[in-house]
């Protein structure tokens, strides 16, 4: 177990290390560097070009061999230093941490509870199986599951808040309104990120209830859980402990994994909300070529992944004691 | 609860998917392999398909998407800038635009049609790619085990681990690539990994089977227990995650049209939504919502196929629920609980 | 040849039953298919029977019956009466939900086949055996001195077993740990389905001899249900044997191994390699047995039975009595002892039973 620990560990960092020295070179790839991009902007703001010259020439440097750029980055993220956003002017983590916890809170909530609803669902569907409620539940699932997020964000902003004026269109939350630890900062902040909570959780709680309902359906089929009955125990303590518990395992693994997946879905999403997450600014960094802020955004969204995944992998062995962590396979 | 029927098509269905053809040594000609192939991949998972109700509806949706991507496109008019009065309401001028024109001008549906072909080939591309990648990892890694796995597994490990999104627009944006065939490619880029991290797991269980380990014994080669042993019991699985995967491509391709990432000089119904977006947002008014309910029909119901595919099929392959009469011995439930393996979806 | 006086009946009754099975049926499809037909049988109390039966003939189904736990969506019909020690009989199938589940365990407990897949794999086996403790409302504390002590009769190290989760076990150590859990709260009556079928011999041998010990010292009756004939004729008082779903034979051990009457009976002694006869001689029963929705008419075995004749194609046999309490659901019971030799028995052993004689 603890040599098992350490070789994760050892990869989970490789992994980063390797996305990060990969996400490096490639996106010295783009085409069209920040400067040109700088240029494009003014023009098209219609500054005089002799001025424009003039202030790209202030930004203008001598060019770097990339190895050396490369050691200069990997030294100053060492010492928690993400670099200077091009375009913001301000540094990548002063951003990064401004906007990740909004990120993390939209999506963490939504999977949650897409996962809960999901269980729950799943769990009923499988208990009255065949049932018109089955049935029901099935179709709208799969209904449901046909919509890809962004376009349930987007009739939600056209419909509630455009048409309607139920919920804001976009931001994180109104202006005026003083983050802390008040209700009314709170609430502000749950209404706005209700819809894209809710464009998140209604699209995909259906597939993992179908899921839930196959696994719990297969449980319930289990002779352990009919020797359960036999036993005299409970329907509620067999429901928990015996169906619950065995058709949620396998899920587990893919509830974590979803969190990071969606933290990378949120490049979409907050653009759709214009709600100033990690997404939010992984997009403007790509459009306006800001390396910086671009390999700050993708080495957090790689590292919350990473770690789900590590997370995922390390604490299964704790919830099903079947699965001995780090079992090898012999070579054949 | 269930009920158990003994019908001819049940018997019949039964035989069908027993995809574990253990077929010996016989050498076979081309034709014959050819047939042999049609009949594993084609026509027994099509009779199978043909019998669920999900799978059926999927199909002909599916099916009713490559007519428009190939007789649609030739029969209705490529949208193009005023080729009918502009901001035409659906129905208003319904021999000219019968679901109404853009701001400026281009025929709604038209649009839409012409947007199915590219979708069509991206969405086979991926598929192919992301299930023919991981198929490849996941059998190599799960049956040659020991370093060749680790190796393997640790490459789609870090695979898994890159953001799919945000990667995916790098490279779209590096690439900047036109041809549907690569986009395709590039959106699954990395989705291969984590259905190849499955497919390891249950060759690893497959392995162990008595008909695999007999194989071995007799001294029959690695390529031809994957091919011959491995892969028609996978097959199931791999079909159904074609589907998932099919699903991803369209929900990622539309996506990244919508954020303006890949090239805008095609029809794509992500561009679509993004003009119609902006344009619901300035003109703050439901006016123009036909525009968006066209292309997200369009994006809706061909992933709706998927899902029905993808869900019919899984239902068929794995019966999860045995047949609780034949009463007896239920001893033979050999597959049991990892081959469920989590639904794992993005988007 | 007449049958006139033979004596039939219904059922072969016991002195002194603790349960008695009356025309029990199990039906699916809306009475279409039967998966147990029209059985009748006595357990006495105290004994040991053995029910053996090749796969699919209904046993396993019978087993069920007995607690009430056919599974859905089957409708069983028919009367079970459980007679306590003290206290009136009751009708299993008239009881509530409550009484029913104070009923299986306590009184009538029952040990599957299979024994992995008879514990929740995510629960260690202590919680197994306390929470059964706790849905009886038994004072945990004294039933899990009684789980250690049912686990040291069956020689397993009690606090170790308690502590692993099932896949920690070997299958022998899982099947004693779940006789441990069937006896925990002292039952009358042991049913037990198959529950050496995935054992080696050696351990299947074991463990019947552990079963007859616990047998004595903890006063119980067993209904033992198997397809391994010579492994339950080692074990049983008696033996009652079904085909398609029906009882088509009943008597005392030693009876039915040395003078089964019924053709399918003797068939199936022929068929089984093990007892003492030369392989060579083994004779496996020619066709099928027939599924639910394929009944014939009449005797069920009659498509594969050398004796067959009119009568037995439209008339289902009632019990024949053989000899005392042998009875066999066969017409022509007497002309089996001459068509179908038992290739077990030594020459003398081939006479014609004591009942025949009368």
């Amino acid at each position: 177990m603890n040599s098992y620990f350490v070789k994760r560990t050892g990869r989970a960092i490789l992994t980063i290390w390797l996305v990060m020295t990969l996400t490096f070179g490639m996106i010295r790839l783009i085409p069209g560097g920040p400067i040109e991009m700088l240029r494009a902007r003014l023009i098209r703001q219609g500054v005089d070009p002799s001025r424009i010259d003039a202030i790209v020439q202030t930004y203008k440097q001598d060019p770097t061999p990339v190895y050396v750029e490369y050691y200069e980055y990997v030294t100053s993220l060492l010492s928690g230093n993400m670099g200077q956003s091009f375009y913001y002017q301000e540094p990548v983590s002063a951003l990064i941490v401004d906007a990740l916890p909004w990120t993390v809170f939209v999506m963490v909530t939504a999977t949650i509870l897409l996962f809960v609803i999901a269980i729950l669902l799943g769990a009923l569907m499988a208990y009255h199986e065949g049932t018109a409620f089955d049935t029901a539940a099935s179709s709208a699932s799969i209904l449901l599951s046909s919509i890809p997020f962004y376009v349930l964000a987007i009739g939600f902003v056209v419909v509630l808040s455009y048409q309607f004026g139920l919920f804001p269109a976009r931001y994180r939350m109104s202006p005026g309104v003083e983050p802390g630890f008040t209700v009314q900062f709170l609430s502000n902040a749950i209404y706005h990120a209700a819809l894209p909570i809710a464009s998140v959780v209604l699209t995909q709680a259906g597939l993992q209830a179908l899921a839930m309902r196959g696994n719990s359906i297969q449980v319930l089929g289990e002779d352990f859980v009919r020797v359960a009955r036999l036993r005299g125990l409970s329907d509620r303590r067999i429901a928990v402990r015996y169906v619950g518990r065995n058709a949620i395992l396998p899920m587990y693994t893919g509830f974590l994994t979803l969190i990071g997946f969606n933290i990378g879905g949120s490049v979409i999403l907050e653009q759709v909300f214009t709600y100033p997450g990690i997404g939010y600014y992984m997009y403007q960094a790509l459009i306006n070529r800001d390396y910086a802020l671009m390999m700050g955004v993708f080495l957090i969204i790689t590292t919350t992944l990473v770690v789900s995944v590590y997370i995922a992998d390390l604490t299964y062995g704790l919830i099903d004691p079947r699965v001995q962590s780090g079992g090898q396979s012999e070579a054949y | 609860m269930v009920k158990v029927k003994h019908t001819e098509s049940d018997s019949t269905t039964s035989n069908e998917f027993e995809f574990g053809t253990t077929s010996s040594d016989v050498e076979v000609t081309t034709s014959e392999r050819l047939r042999d192939i049609y009949e594993e991949f084609v026509y027994k998972p099509g009779l199978v398909a043909w019998d669920d109700r999900r799978t059926r509806i999927g199909s002909i949706i599916l099916f009713a998407y490559v007519l428009i991507g190939t007789v649609g496109v030739w029969l209705y008019e490529a949208p193009a800038t005023n080729q009918d009065p502009r901001s035409l309401q659906p129905f208003e001028q319904f021999f000219v635009a019968p679901l109404g024109t853009t701001g400026s001008g281009e025929d709604v549906l038209a649009m839409a049609i012409h947007a199915t072909p590219a979708m069509l080939i991206m969405v086979l591309a991926g598929g192919v790619f992301a299930t023919g990648f991981a198929v490849l990892i996941g059998t190599v890694a799960g049956y040659k085990g020991g370093a060749t796995d680790r190796l393997l597994t640790t490459f789609s490990d870090i695979a898994m681990s890159i953001p799919g999104l945000p990667l995916i627009m790098v490279v779209a944006i590096i690439l900047s690539p036109e041809n549907p065939a690569v986009i395709g490619v590039i959106i699954t880029i990395n989705y291969w990994a984590g259905l190849a991290r499955s497919i390891r797991s249950q060759v690893l269980a497959i392995r162990e089977h008595s008909y695999v380990e007999a194989s071995r014994t007799m001294g029959t080669g690695t390529t031809r227990i994957i091919v011959k042993d491995i892969i028609p019991n996978i097959m199931p699985y791999v079909l159904v995650n074609f589907a998932n995967a099919a699903r991803y491509v369209i929900f990622a391709a539309v996506g990244l049209y919508y954020l303006g990432v890949l090239p805008t000089s095609v029809s794509n119904w992500g561009i679509q939504l993004n003009n119609a977006y902006k344009q619901a947002g300035a003109l703050s008014g439901g006016g123009t919502f036909y525009q968006l309910l066209v292309p997200m029909a369009f994006i809706m119901f061909i992933a709706l196929a998927f899902i029905l595919l993808a869900q019919g099929m899984d239902r068929v392959f794995n019966p999860r629920v045995r047949t609780r009469m034949a009463g007896e011995s239920k001893s033979e439930s050999d597959d049991d609980t990892d081959t469920a393996a989590p639904t794992e979806v993005m988007n | 040849m007449t049958q006139s006086h033979d004596q039939h009946t219904e059922h072969i009754a016991v002195d002194d039953p603790i349960i008695e099975v009356r025309d029990a049926s199990v039906t699916y499809d809306e009475g279409t298919s039967y998966v147990l037909d029209g059985v009748s049988l006595d357990l006495g109390r105290g004994e040991i029977l053995g029910v053996v039966g090749e796969s699919g003939s209904g046993k396993s189904m019978l087993a069920s019956a007995l607690l009430d736990a056919v599974p859905d969506p089957g409708l069983l019909s028919g009367t079970i009466e459980y007679h306590p020690d003290s206290g009136a009989a009751t009708d299993i199938l008239e009881l509530d939900t409550e009484d029913l589940r104070a009923l299986r365990w306590e009184e009538i407990s029952m040990v599957f086949q299979g024994a992995m897949s008879s514990f929740n794999p995510t629960m260690s086996l202590r919680k197994h055996f306390v929470e059964t403790l706790e849905a009886h409302d038994e004072d945990v504390e004294a039933g899990m001195d009684r789980a250690h002590e049912l686990l040291e009769d069956l020689y397993l190290e009690p606090d170790r077993v308690l502590s692993s989760y099932p896949h920690e076990l070997s299958g022998g150590m899982q099947q004693r740990a779940l006789i441990a859990l069937s006896l925990v709260l002292e039952p009358e009556v042991l049913v037990m389905d198959e529950p050496t079928a995935a054992l080696d011999l050696l351990m299947q041998r074991s463990i019947l001899l552990l079963l007859d010990d616990l047998k004595e010292k903890y006063d119980l009756t067993m209904l033992f249900i198997t397809h391994d004939l010579p492994l339950v004729a080692a074990l049983a008082d008696r033996m009652a044997i079904m085909y398609a779903f029906r009882l088509i034979e009943i008597g005392q051990t030693e009876e039915i191994i040395n003078h089964a009457a019924h053709p399918y009976t003797r068939a199936l002694l022929n068929s089984t390699p093990n007892l003492d006869a030369p392989l060579e001689e083994m004779r496996p029963i020619e066709g099928q047995s027939p599924a639910p929705i394929n009944m014939p008419d009449g005797c069920a075995y009659h498509p594969r039975c050398p004796l067959a004749e009119d009568q037995c194609r439209t008339e289902v046999p009632d019990f024949h009595i053989v000899a005392g309490d042998h009875g066999s659901a066969c017409f022509n019971w007497r002309e089996s002892y001459d068509e179908i030799e038992l290739v077990h028995l030594d020459d003398g052993e081939r006479a014609i039973p004591e009942g025949d004689r009368q």
